[in-house]
């Protein structure tokens, strides 16, 4: 018997022959700090907590969300990770080291010319709104308000979970929120401790919220309009940074940039 | 929130304690812990009070399902409590392990689970899928049966979602996880809620959870199960693009539309994204087609309205009666296969293999036959809807090959018509002919031919 007669007669009527449910898609963007001021523990430190931190959220989509991961870093020059978004089951850290200036303005405009549906967001069905999540431990060395210009034009940013992360004193938190758009988004890290908790936190809070459904609280009254809801999961990020921030066992041991 | 400590241990309530072994989990309101109480080896979940709005009102209903028991062994139900901590910042109860041989639910939809190296940390694909559609059907019929029980206990679910279950892919067997926020039906201990799993009413923010959303609940799961799809994700939703916290208010609250709706076809499943829901939609006989629309239609807006456990457990029954599983490897319902005009009789397009079929006195359609096929107790005995116990089985004879027969596996005696036209009595173990003029008595319920 030939193959096309075989096929002919080949029934597609099996119902357990099915693909994986349809998901929706979720890219988490980490934009990386990688100047010269971050050499040593800071780069240290961020570098063993992205690495342990990739196996430890690898299920966090469950069935509903295909997550993704994106890794900006930025210095002099600007670099992504891997030229396209990786499948987070797959992603694997490779070890940053940090040389020249601090070029957050350029850092901006590339993202925002990646968060667009031609470029890294092209999941066919739907998509959360990304994370963002920002790292820095210095100020810009260029025009970072003509960057945040260009990404406050770009609706999946202003819809995406934004959150930064300063790292030692000279990190500016003020200039940090008008990336978030919120202070409560914005937290600050002192010491090698502090900075290795708080990436693994936010990343797992942040990316546990981005990639599910909103959560409905339980104490409404009557019906939600479209106001109510607007932002909920930014708000609720903000609120759960804020814990994270204010628990009590969020370290306090030695700053990075004392007692040397 | 209070973390607990490998080699901790926990007092509990009625005395003695449990030492605190692993962590196993963590979700939405506290970890779970591997724990030894007395030499046998529980689970304990462990609660933040922080993130419970009213813990003694909690605690006391857990207390309470404690007291009434599960509502069947499908339930990983809570065993014991733990005494409350002198400074009053955590609390648990133990349940028994998850049995092993369970995939998740969540495994289940992907079809694929993770198997992590120790070693290396490397994670490796495998493969999840039942073993048989007759074990996909029996894991629907376990699962609706499992809400039908607790229901009739009074209780309701309230946070039904992809991660209340774990399924064995083997046998259809239903394990029910997560049972904490069971609560008398029209009493909330401050569960929220996943839009896409909740009733529309809930997402909207008019309606508490009750038995009725839970209804709603239960076919999106089962809707998931079977068509692997949302229900409500089609056209409209994808114009989307970005899932916003006002699309999902809109698509699952406000603007609910079924994929199928017949009235409505605005948000009609997309091909290429949602060819799962497409193709089995096809395959799916129509009973099981109306069932889901009238849920997910007039459902929406009249949750008294939505199908009942009975009535799904009693269309899911008939689902498994009508697979064919022919001798060609070609497995699916008989609405798939070709039939005579009264469906008395299917064949094979493939192999051109022909199944004849037994019409029950206690049924309302007939039930095609064919080699490895088994009848249950809610076939065979009067007034009964125990779709577990075998009380039959469909088998080649011994002696002669491609000779199709029934092998009394009830325990009783049945009267059976031979082709000599005499009646038989065929004991339990023994067997007899399918033949053109076959007529059983099974002692309160008949069959014929």
């Amino acid at each position: 018997m030939n193959d096309e007669f075989e096929k002919s007669l080949d029934f597609d009527d099996d119902p357990l022959n099915a693909m994986g449910v349809s998901r929706k898609s979720l890219v988490i963007f980490f934009l990386i700090d990688t100047s010269g001021s971050m050499k040593g523990t800071k780069m240290g430190e961020l570098n063993t907590a992205m690495e342990e931190l990739m196996p430890e959220i690898r299920r966090v989509g469950e069935a509903d969300t295909d997550v993704k991961v994106a890794v900006l870093t930025f210095a002099t020059h600007l670099a992504w990770m891997y030229p396209e978004p990786i499948s987070i089951e797959e992603f694997e850290w490779s070890r940053l080291s940090p040389a020249g200036i601090t070029n957050m303005g350029a850092a901006f405009e590339e993202l925002a010319i990646r968060l667009s549906r031609n470029s890294f967001l092209s999941s066919p069905s739907l998509s959360f709104a990304p994370v963002i999540f920002l790292m820095t431990d210095g100020y810009p060395s260029d025009d970072y308000k003509r960057g945040l210009k260009k990404l406050n034009e770009n609706s999946w940013y202003k819809h995406g979970l934004k959150v930064a992360l300063g790292i030692g004193k000279e990190a500016n938190d003020d200039m940090l929120a008008e990336f978030t758009g919120t202070s409560d988004t914005v937290v600050h890290a002192y010491s090698g401790g502090q900075l290795a908790q708080l990436i693994k936190k936010i990343a797992v809070t942040s990316s546990q919220i981005g990639s599910k459904s909103m959560t409905l609280s339980d104490d409404t009254t009557g019906e939600i309009s479209f106001e109510d809801v607007s932002e909920s999961k930014q708000k609720q990020l903000g609120e759960q940074i804020q814990e994270i921030v204010n628990s009590e066992d969020y370290p306090k041991d030695i700053p990075f940039d004392s007692g040397w | 929130m209070l973390e607990l400590n490998a080699g901790q241990s926990i007092e509990m309530e009625y005395g003695g304690s449990a030492k605190v072994l692993k962590v196993l989990g963590s979700g939405g309101q506290g970890i779970v812990y591997l724990v030894d109480f007395g030499g046998i080896n529980y689970a304990l979940k462990w609660y933040d009070v922080n993130k419970i709005k009213n813990p003694q009102a909690f605690r006391k209903n857990i207390e309470r399902n404690i007291n009434d028991g599960a509502p069947s062994d499908k339930f990983l139900w809570p065993k014991y409590l733990t005494k409350p901590m002198p400074d009053n910042d955590g609390f648990g109860y133990l349940m028994d392990l998850r049995p092993e041989g369970y995939d998740s639910f969540v495994d289940i939809l992907n079809m694929y689970k993770l198997d992590v190296d120790p070693l290396t940390g490397r994670a490796k694909k495998i493969r999840v899928q039942f073993r048989s559609l007759f074990a996909l059907i029996t894991a629907v019929i376990n699962i609706v049966n499992a809400f039908r029980q607790l229901h009739r206990a009074g209780k309701s679910y309230q946070d039904l979602n992809d991660g209340g279950f774990f399924i064995n892919v083997e046998t259809g067997d239903v394990m029910v996880c997560d049972c904490d926020n069971i609560a008398p039906d029209g009493y909330n201990f401050g569960i929220g809620g996943k839009p896409g799993y909740m009733a529309p009413e809930i997402v909207r923010g008019v309606a508490k959870p009750d038995v009725q959303t839970d209804k709603y609940s239960l076919a999106v799961v089962l809707f998931k199960l079977l068509f692997r799809g949302d229900p409500m994700e089609g056209e409209k939703v994808i114009k989307d693009i970005c899932l916003t916290e006002k699309s999902e208010l809109k698509h699952y609250g406000k603007e609910t539309v079924f994929v199928f709706d017949p009235n409505n076809n605005t948000n009609r499943p997309v091909r290429g994204i949602h060819d799962n829901v497409i193709k089995f939609w096809g395959i799916y006989p129509e009973y099981i087609r109306k069932a889901f629309t009238y849920t997910f239609t007039v459902g929406i807006n009249e949750p008294s309205k939505r199908i009942i456990e009975n009535q799904w457990q009693k269309l899911f029954i008939r689902l498994r009666n009508e697979i064919i599983s022919c001798q060609c490897g070609r497995t699916t319902f008989a609405s798939s296969f070709a039939s005579n005009q009264d469906n008395s009789a299917y064949k094979c397009q493939k192999c051109g293999a022909e199944f004849p079929t037994l019409a029950f006195s206690n049924c309302n359609y007939r039930i095609p036959v064919y080699i490895g096929k088994k009848f249950f107790a809610c076939e065979t005995v009067a007034g009964s809807d125990d779709f577990q116990t075998i009380t039959g089985e469909v088998v080649e004879n011994k002696l002669k090959k491609g000779m199709m027969g029934i092998k009394n596996l009830s325990g009783n005696t049945w009267n059976v018509k031979m082709p000599d036209g005499k009646i038989y009595k065929i004991e339990s173990g023994r067997g007899f002919p399918i033949w053109q003029g076959l007529s059983i008595d099974f002692g309160g319920v008949t069959a014929h031919i």
